[in-house]
């Protein structure tokens, strides 16, 4: 007996045959009859992903090690092994779930991963260390429950997420939910979503000030907004296209105030068609919707959106969920009731009540915010919160993109005796939505773009802040953190009070895992605004970071003041200061602590890094050089701060030069010191060549200068501004790894002559 | 048609009489084991660390063959040893494969200089356990067969003669078969 056979009664046909066809290519990528990167676009479009090490390639601490896998050099994409543990995606749209799927999660987490389930900052669920032999299985019982894993992954539109409370919440205009789910139906395997140049995703809100769908960091957001015409209420969203977090963050900008529900569908049709046949391809870096709105203009984009909305052809799915959407009520499990005060709580009950319930618009009943540590839950606590599920509220379970799950429909008065259950299986953490409720990506635990350890940093402010719990001010309380372990902001670091993200720094030629320090973000109005870099720390002294920021906060701020307010009329360069002398790193000898990350032992470096004599000078020349570059990103930001957008564009252009400069340098120190120049010889020696593509693939954090540089007859405007200093900051870190990656070659080339050397 | 001796997803959990470590400990000595790569016939990958969940896996050694992991589930502490690559050999052989790797990593364990003195393995009893809920469903038929399986193997390939088996009890977990004896794993 196999799964396929076991299941054959309870997989649509045409799911059945998707998946038969999926696992007949693993075969025929086996007999070495498709091509690699053909392969590695399919599972990828199967939310089937590698994962780090995946190149066979591991350092163990002592030296970079080749895993010998039984397959060989057998390939599931470019680089990719075959027997290399990989990870599963797996799309929760909206973040629904029902008990009999947290059941299957929870055995297929147990029979192919490692008994751990991931809530992702997309509420999807990740499996982690999956073979791709067991993923066809894993698919056929995802699917039986009504789960599918396609378009988890690739140039697709990804997993539609949706507001956690929507349906329950005391603010919202009306329930996304049922629009989210059309939306994510629609355009699973539509024919007009198979061509992007990259990936699209979709949010949905029911409000715009609060935070809980993110729409403004979408590709595309909808709101839920009403209109009233001669006393009749229209349902409708208001539009936005063109956010998106990534290396560099965009705001979404508004595409229509409203587009009547009859519409949403066409309309989010129509702008995939345009992408698809405007956005960019060839560069993945810039082919994002957000770069394409970016050139065209939002006028622009939106009157080609219109005119291919016009030539559409009728598609009765537009339309025929609707009035369904409209009658869409959730039922609650049992009838609604209000907690006795003469309740007596458990023990912890009051404290998690305070900030893990939510109280619903229909009276009588709650959300419960079940805190997942770091997003993870066991197989056992997942099939035990269904049961949970099943007795108190039926199938009203949903994931956040806070990495948490909430509890529906939860009767008030069972909320003690909820409680006690969950704390019973060590899911009864209070401090939802609170400092202590750090979100993170994987970072370098499985991610291969990982620079430094996010989780393993997030665990060690969880568990100090949790200890101090009761001692933390009221307002640090409600502050949020949040990490990712590089730029690529998987963590969102970039919409929290206080954001981290990893990167690395070399001191006397050993490699330093380092966080850079973001403040001024904002995770209310859907994510009002992104936050700035004020400095690298190492990762050793981020818990020290937290506390002088917080301690700061809460010693000088005015009454009632936010802490955006906060830093906004503090300013940067004062909160810098505060944090200055922490980005001291000591020396190896002084303390070798900080050369290792959180949670991992081995030493953070790809090799015993030694520094020639002959290249030691130009490398100080080169590291002041880079660090100038950050004084002078930081300068512009502290002229934005001031509305000052013109210095402020120009500084940041200035430190994308300067970090140029100094990379020149290494090579030609006569370098003569103007724009033209120091961009000529860079582009001449480091792009053109592609050496700075091949140490940190950085080829498009390149482009930022050259584009720039090019742009003389630039207009100034705050957001432009903005958007320079976070490339300038990414140029300047490209230029650190560049300047590593050459020292490393130029030490192995004098160790190789010293071998060749008669003695 | 698959019989239950079929099965090739394996585990073992071996409990401790003695943990007075911290999960963290585990982290530093199962890098050296990826170093070192101290466990035979094991390709060891990566550590993940899953010490801050409640109950579960601990601090986990990832091979290609197998998932070992300083295990917390149930709130019992041990070493467990999850078998993902099939095995050559009789059901029997297999079982004895999968508990040899898991006594062996065990006793080193134990002899860790970060864990010397604070964790000791019980001798008297583990944990069977089927991965695999297609071929071993959590059903008395399933317990029934495979119970008989466990008991013959041991006798047939291990020397062990007096045990005692038990179902345990969670309907929708994997079929976990508790087997004690006196020295069963001297």
């Amino acid at each position: 007996m196999t799964w396929k056979e076991e299941l054959l009664e309870q997989i649509p046909e045409d799911i059945a045959r998707e998946i038969d066809i999926f696992s007949t290519q693993i075969e025929l990528r086996k007999q070495g009859k498709v091509d690699e990167k053909v392969f590695a676009e399919t599972r990828l479009r199967r939310g089937a992903y590698g994962q780090r090490y995946d190149n066979g390639q591991r350092h163990d601490g002592i030296q970079t090690r080749t895993l010998q896998y039984p397959s060989g050099e057998l390939t599931k994409g470019p680089d990719t092994l075959w027997d290399a543990p990989g990870m599963q995606r797996i799309k929760i749209p909206f973040g629904g779930l029902s008990p009999a799927q947290m059941d299957v999660l929870a055995d297929l987490a147990e029979e192919y991963s490692d008994a751990i389930l991931h809530v992702t900052t997309r509420q999807d669920i990740q499996l982690h260390f999956v073979h791709i032999d067991d993923t066809p299985d894993l698919m056929r019982r995802l699917a039986a429950v009504g789960i599918t894993t396609r378009e988890a992954g690739g140039n697709v539109v990804r997993n539609v997420t949706a507001c956690p409370i929507a349906g329950v919440c005391r603010d919202e205009t009306f329930d996304v939910t049922p629009y989210a789910r059309a939306c994510a139906h629609f355009m699973l395997g539509h024919p007009d979503a198979q061509n992007f140049g990259r990936k699209v995703k979709i949010a949905f809100s029911g409000c715009r000030e609060h935070a809980c769908a993110l729409v403004a960091m979408h590709d595309l957001g909808a709101i839920g907004v009403v209109q009233n015409n001669n006393g009749k209420t229209k349902r409708g969203f208001a539009v936005y296209v063109g956010g998106g977090l990534g290396a560099v963050p965009y705001q979404a900008k508004l595409f229509d105030s409203f587009v009547p529900e009859e519409e949403l569908l066409p309309i989010v049709q129509a702008v995939g068609r345009v992408f698809s046949r405007l956005g960019e391809r060839r560069n993945r870096a810039r082919a994002r919707i957000k770069f394409l709105v970016e050139k065209l203009g939002m006028e622009e984009f939106k009157r080609l959106v219109m005119e291919e909305r016009e030539i559409l052809p009728a598609d009765e799915k537009w339309t025929t969920y609707i009035p369904e959407a409209v009658a869409f009520r959730e039922q609650p499990l049992k009838p609604p009731q209000t907690l006795d005060d003469a309740y007596s709580p458990p023990e912890g009950f009051t404290e998690w009540r305070n900030t893990n319930v939510y109280r619903q618009r229909q009276e009588g009943y709650a959300v419960a915010t079940v805190t997942l540590p770091l997003g993870d839950i066991t197989a056992t606590q997942l099939r035990k919160l269904s049961d949970i599920a099943r007795n108190y509220i039926g199938s009203n379970v949903r994931t956040t993109v806070e990495q948490n799950i909430v509890l529906r429909w939860v009767n008030e008065a069972d909320l003690p005796g909820l409680y006690a259950e969950l704390a019973e299986l060590g899911l009864g953490q209070s401090g939802a939505g609170t400092i202590v409720d750090i979100t993170a990506c994987p970072g370098t635990d499985t991610c291969k773009l990982g620079i430094a350890s996010s989780r393993g940093l997030a665990a060690v402010l969880s568990q100090r802040l949790a200890a101090r719990g009761m001692e933390l001010d009221e307002a640090v309380r409600g502050l949020k953190i949040k990490i990712s372990g590089c730029f690529n902001s998987c963590g969102q670091h970039h919409l929290c009070d206080i954001g981290f993200y990893g990167n690395s720094r070399t001191v006397s030629g050993r490699k330093v895992p380092h966080f850079q320090a973001m403040l001024g973000g904002k995770w209310q109005e859907n994510a009002g605004a992104y936050g700035l870099a004020i400095g690298s720390v190492p990762s050793r002294n981020i818990p020290e970071v937290v506390d002088r920021i917080a301690d700061r906060y809460v010693r000088d701020r005015e009454k009632g003041e936010a802490f955006l307010d906060f830093t906004r009329r503090i300013g940067k360069r004062e909160l810098r200061a505060v944090i200055e002398d922490l980005m001291q790193v000591p020396t190896y000898e002084e303390d070798a602590s900080y050369y290792s990350d959180w949670g991992d032992p081995r030493e953070f470096t790809l090799g015993d890094l030694g520094t020639g004599e002959c290249a030691g000078e130009a490398i100080s020349v080169a590291e002041f050089g880079m660090s100038d570059a950050e004084r002078l990103v930081f300068e512009a930001q502290l002229f934005l701060e001031d509305d000052k957008v013109r210095e402020a564009d120009q500084t940041a252009f200035q430190a994308m030069l300067e970090a140029a400069k100094s990379l020149v340098k290494t090579e030609f120190w006569d370098v003569p010191d103007n724009p033209d120049s120091i961009v000529n010889e860079f582009q001449t020696r480091f792009y053109d060549t592609d050496i700075f593509q091949k140490s940190y693939g950085a080829n498009r954090f390149a482009l930022y200068l050259l584009l720039r540089h090019k742009d003389a007859d630039r207009e100034f405007s705050p957001e432009k501004a903005h958007k320079l200093i976070e490339e300038a900051q990414l140029f300047i870190e490209a230029t650190h790894a560049c300047h590593d990656h050459l020292t490393q070659e130029r030490v192995s080339k004098a160790a190789a002559a010293m071998d060749d050397l008669p003695i | 048609m698959s019989a239950i001796t079929d099965l090739q997803r394996i585990g073992i959990k071996l409990f401790t009489e003695e943990f007075s470590v911290d999960q963290q400990d585990f982290i530093g000595v199962f890098h050296r084991w990826i170093q070192e790569q101290s466990v035979q016939d094991h390709l060891l990958v990566d550590v993940a660390d899953y010490s801050h969940v409640r109950n579960g896996p601990g601090i986990l050694l990832v091979s290609h063959e197998a998932n070992i992991n300083s295990d917390e589930t149930d709130g019992r502490p041990g070493l467990q040893y999850l078998r993902k690559q099939p095995l050559s050999g009789s059901f029997g052989e297999r079982l004895g494969s999968v508990l040899h790797t898991a006594i062996v990593a065990a006793q080193r364990l134990e002899g860790e200089p970060e864990l010397s003195g604070r964790l000791r393995f019980s001798r008297d009893e583990f944990l069977f356990i089927a991965n695999d809920r297609l071929l071993a469903p959590n059903t008395d038929a399933t317990f029934e067969a495979l119970n008989a399986a466990v008991s013959e193997s041991l006798r047939q390939h291990c020397s062990v003669v007096a045990i005692a088996t038990s179902r345990c009890a969670d309907d929708k977990g994997l079929l976990r078969i508790g087997v004690r004896g006196d020295g069963i794993l001297a």
